[in-house]
């Protein structure tokens, strides 16, 4: 091929400084098809861009090289330079004379051997480069969110106000998640579920949001644009649309002693139950595992009080399969077991005597004896005798910042949440003492120290810098060992009441959510977002989102925030009637294809398909390997693999890298 | 054992359960072995012979197109070449309802091929091949069959896996250097006839990589370089495939060890991926299959 352009940059002192860019210039001009070599400064730059340009419209060019950074940092300016100029992009390659060259070597005469023979590769393998154009993908104009908590809310209610269809999974019975759960939310103190639960009855009765309550992610196929998620309802026992939501069912339901999950086991509730009285849907569940007909076939009383006949003991799980163009995952959060840790990861704190002492609860606990929809109805009791306790300890980093526990990060919210747990103290308890151990107060954020301030300044909470080292019960007290390290002295405290602020981990079965979506997750099992500046809400699966606490530990701003963030992203993904990707993907030679299917089979990605090749009449002729280019990533295992080399990468041809390797030898 | 073989053709023929047998005919030279043939008509069913001259393995001709295209098929085959038809299932290459198959009970074989490695190429010589000296697929599987013939005539009996790779073991006794000059000697003699590809029931490509020259993946002339990158790049493509059914050997007019090339590869997937034998395992090919159990011992 004539007409190549080989475009040799300086950056600045980077290459020129190690590779003598003119007489690289001066050697590849000699090579066959090059027709125009030059060296400039900075390439990238307007001016360098413009160079490009010229030669391309003014030379004829057909194919161009740039022999600068990598490719990751620039291939697509100069792609883009080079198709406002009509030349198709994909005719442009780079040679990386930067990071494979100057940056690495020192020896200028050999660094510009080197340089020569790099680009030359480049030039061999863009004279067999074909026009490729960019892959377009159907979109599905929907999108999923799964978990329903105040990230999840708030996503499907921007996506759904955007005018995109929402499907909303929760795995519990209602919506609300965490949040529906907290008293007063800092650093303002206004009441959590007022803000929250109108947010919730908003996106229940949104008309283009989809709820599935009690329900499960099953299965995730597809890719970008058009993905199909298979949900599991769980059995219910209430046909949801005949029931009215009237509470016969649970008013009389003898079995009222189970520990309520929605209040950490501080409460009880019944079998037949919603897990409180704002629940969005205003539906109940049967408890399985205690109701008294599903355990041993007797009672039927709530059967029996429900007048629209919406009981039915023999429901069983149903599966629906949802068809989607982006899915939000906004799984949140739990508080980690410090009592028996769930993995061999983490380990507990049996020193605090949690589960042995029912007066040291964790900080969730402590969140619904103060609200004023718990089980005291926000007064403070505590758990073992109901009696206002007068000294209460509340403990930092409970798991969070101890490598020896398993976690090594900050849980963040805590030092914010245990200020805001002693102001509500003291308010409601005037005589009592609020004693706080921490490590350090971390309260970065609009408002969030004069918050801490305020605690300890104006309500008078008694702050230790120091740990807890042991507690101990002697007479009905608690007694708390820990250390002051500012004053440099042991503290004692009798203490009626012990609040553990537990480290924040990842709700259960985030993990394998995030299998089932191929995400990645760190070693706590975080998700993992695709780049912590310039693209914090996307994952490097196409199409999946991430906002809240399923990401990292976060409070409720910053989860709504990126809950916002990620449905803009999905908004915008979804506001074209297709998507557009590099092309460079494989292709299969149908032809050639001797259908044993190997790549089909060593694909990661699954995007080989088993298709069969018929003629113009539909009479078969045979079967054959073929690439779906929603899925494909590129990677080039099926070229590996494949026996008869039917398997290509389109701009990545064995052709070309035989081209380029020749030029070598 | 011919007439039950031919009585059973017959009536598969006649009553239209197939529109081929695919079995052996005796040879125009008496003595020879048995040569294949495509029997259409019932009353040629005389013609299909059952002996000790049936080396052959005729799986290889179930993916060709001018065979699929005379419809069904049904195929006479050794315990042996069962093996190699289960690996051809396994990947696609015949379907199961578009087949008959019919094993054959097979005390032994005996072929010139197997003559002429023992160094007796005297004409019209016959000795047995090394595969029926470590055959432990006397009986067909006969979950694999639609018919089994001469089921109670022979046993089989497991062979120990030092015993099957005896004669790479013995080969495996020189140094690297006396191997590698070894090859080099064999390699070189190759002339590029591409028998051991056509007479290969596992070489199924519509156009073999030898055959391509955009790149040209392989030198296609008969000179060292060409010839190792040819017999490597085949004993690679059928690692963890080739059921040692020693046509290669047999059929490479050089007589060249082929057999010996990919016994090497067949040992590596045994060792490497929890005793894997093509043909014998009831799993996915080892090549283009992961498990977590695969050793990774190759990595770094």
């Amino acid at each position: 091929m004539a007409g190549i352009g080989v475009f040799i940059c300086w950056c600045g002192e980077n290459i020129a400084r190690t590779v003598d860019v003119k007489k690289v210039a001066e050697e590849i001009g000699k090579l066959p098809g090059v027709t125009v070599a030059m060296e400039y400064k900075y390439m990238c730059s307007d001016p360098g861009q413009t160079l490009i340009r010229n030669h391309i419209r003014d030379d004829k060019l057909e194919g161009v090289v740039v022999a600068s950074c990598s490719p990751h940092m620039h291939l697509r300016t100069f792609r883009a330079a080079a198709a406002r100029e009509g030349l198709n992009p994909y005719k442009v390659e780079m040679a990386n004379i930067r990071e494979h060259c100057s940056w690495v070597h020192q020896d200028k005469e050999r660094a510009t051997a080197k340089a020569i023979e790099l680009i030359a590769m480049s030039v061999a393998k863009v004279s067999k480069d074909k026009p490729l154009d960019a892959i377009k993908i159907p979109v599905t104009r929907r999108a999923m969110v799964i978990g329903g908590g105040v990230a999840g809310i708030q996503a499907a209610l921007d996506m759904a106000d955007g005018g995109i269809e929402v499907i909303l999974v929760e795995r519990e019975p209602s919506i609300g998640g965490k949040m529906a759960g907290l008293s007063e939310t800092f650093p303002t103190l206004d009441c959590s579920q007022c803000i929250l639960t109108p947010r919730m009855v908003d996106a229940g009765q949104h008309p283009k949001i989809k709820l599935y309550t009690w329900s499960e992610v099953e299965e995730v196929n597809g890719f970008v644009g058009n993905f199909e998620v298979k949900i599991r309802k769980k059995a219910r026992y209430v046909d949801t649309t005949k029931c009215t939501g009237c509470g016969n069912c649970w008013n009389s339901c003898p079995q009222k002693k189970i520990p309520s999950e929605f209040d950490y086991a501080t409460g009880n509730r019944t079998a037949i139950y919603i897990p409180f009285p704002q629940a969005v849907p205003a539906r109940p569940v049967i408890d399985a595992e205690h109701c008294l007909k599903l355990t041993k076939g007797r009672c039927g009383i709530c059967e029996k009080k429900c007048a629209a006949g919406a009981i039915h003991y023999d429901d069983q799980d149903e599966f629906v399969t949802e068809k989607v163009g982006a899915i939000v995952v906004s799984t949140g959060y739990q508080l980690y077991n410090f009592r028996a840790p769930e993995t061999e990861k983490t380990k507990g704190y049996g020193e605090y005597g949690y589960g042995r002492f029912k007066d040291v609860i964790d900080s969730l606990q402590f969140e619904r004896i103060v609200s004023a929809s718990g089980p005291t109805s926000g007064e403070i009791r505590r758990p073992s005798d109901g009696k206002e306790p007068k000294t209460v300890v509340f403990i930092s980093c409970v798991g969070s910042r101890d490598n020896n526990k398993g976690m090594a990060y900050c849980s963040k919210i805590c030092c914010m949440y245990n200020a805001k747990h002693t102001m509500l103290y003291k308010h409601k308890v005037h005589d009592g003492e609020a004693h706080v151990f921490y490590m350090d107060i971390r309260s970065g954020g609009k408002n969030y120290d004069e918050f801490v301030r305020r605690a300890i300044e104006q309500d008078g909470a008694l702050y230790h810098r120091g740990r807890v080292s042991k507690i101990t019960e002697e007479g009905g007290k608690l007694i708390v060992r820990g250390v002051d390290t500012l004053a440099g002295k042991p503290v004692t405290v009798e203490a009626d009441l012990v609040v553990l602020a537990a480290a924040m981990v990842p709700s259960k079965g985030a993990e394998q959510l995030a299998q089932k979506l191929s995400v990645g997750y760190d070693q706590y099992g975080f998700l993992s977002e695709s780049h912590p500046k310039l693209r914090p809400v996307e994952t490097n699966s196409a199409g999946v989102f991430v906002a809240g606490a399923c990401q990292a530990p976060k409070d409720i701003p910053e989860s709504v925030a990126q809950a916002s963030a990620a449905a803009g992203k999905v908004l915008g993904m979804l506001s074209k009637e297709e998507l557009t990707r590099e092309p460079e993907i494989a292709h299969i030679d149908e032809k050639n294809c001797a259908a044993c299917f190997a790549c089909y089979r060593t694909c990661p990605y699954n995007a080989i398909e088993k298709a069969e090749v018929r003629d113009r009449r539909g009479n078969f002729i045979k079967m054959t390997a073929r690439v779906n280019p929603g899925l494909c990533m590129g990677c080039g295992t099926c070229v590996a693999v494949c026996p008869s080399k039917s398997a290509d990468i389109e701009g990545f041809t064995d052709e070309q890298i035989y081209a380029q390797i020749e030029t070598l030898l | 054992m011919s007439e039950p073989l031919q009585n059973s053709c017959r009536k598969l023929l006649t009553d239209g359960t197939v529109q081929v047998v695919i079995g052996y005919v005796k040879s125009p030279v008496d003595s020879d072995p048995a040569i294949p043939g495509f029997i259409t008509k019932p009353e040629d069913c005389q013609r299909l012979q059952w002996n000790d001259l049936c080396d052959l393995n005729l799986v290889t001709y179930l993916s060709r197109p001018e065979i699929k295209k005379l419809g069904k098929a049904a195929i006479v085959v050794k315990g042996c070449d069962l093996r190699a038809l289960a690996v051809l299932l396994r990947e696609s290459q015949v379907s199961r309802e578009n087949l008959y198959i019919i094993g054959m009970a097979c005390a032994g074989q005996r072929s010139s091929a197997a003559a002429a490695e023992n160094n007796d190429a005297a004409s019209g010589t016959l000795a047995t091949p090394y595969k029926c000296t470590v055959c432990d697929a006397h009986q067909p599987d006969a979950k694999l069959c639609d018919e089994v013939i001469g089921a109670d005539s022979v046993k089989n009996e497991p062979v120990e896996e030092s015993t099957r790779y005896a004669r790479l073991t013995e080969f495996l006794k020189k140094t690297p250097e006396e191997r590698f000059a070894f090859w080099k000697r064999e390699l070189s003699r190759c002339i590029r006839c591409y028998a051991c590809r056509q007479v290969c029931p596992l070489c199924y490509c519509n156009r073999c990589i030898a055959d391509r020259n955009r790149p040209q993946e392989i030198s296609t002339s008969a000179t060292l370089k060409g010839n190792v990158a040819w017999n490597i790049t085949r004993a690679f493509h059928l690692a963890g495939r080739c059921v040692g059914c020693g046509q290669c050997s047999s059929a490479c007019p050089m007589g060249i060890d082929l057999q010996l090339l990919n016994l090497t590869m067949a040992k590596a997937a045994e060792d490497n991926f929890g005793g894997y034998r093509a043909g014998v395992t009831e799993l996915d090919p080892v090549i283009g299959t992961y498990s977590v159990e695969d050793k990774e011992g190759f990595i770094g």
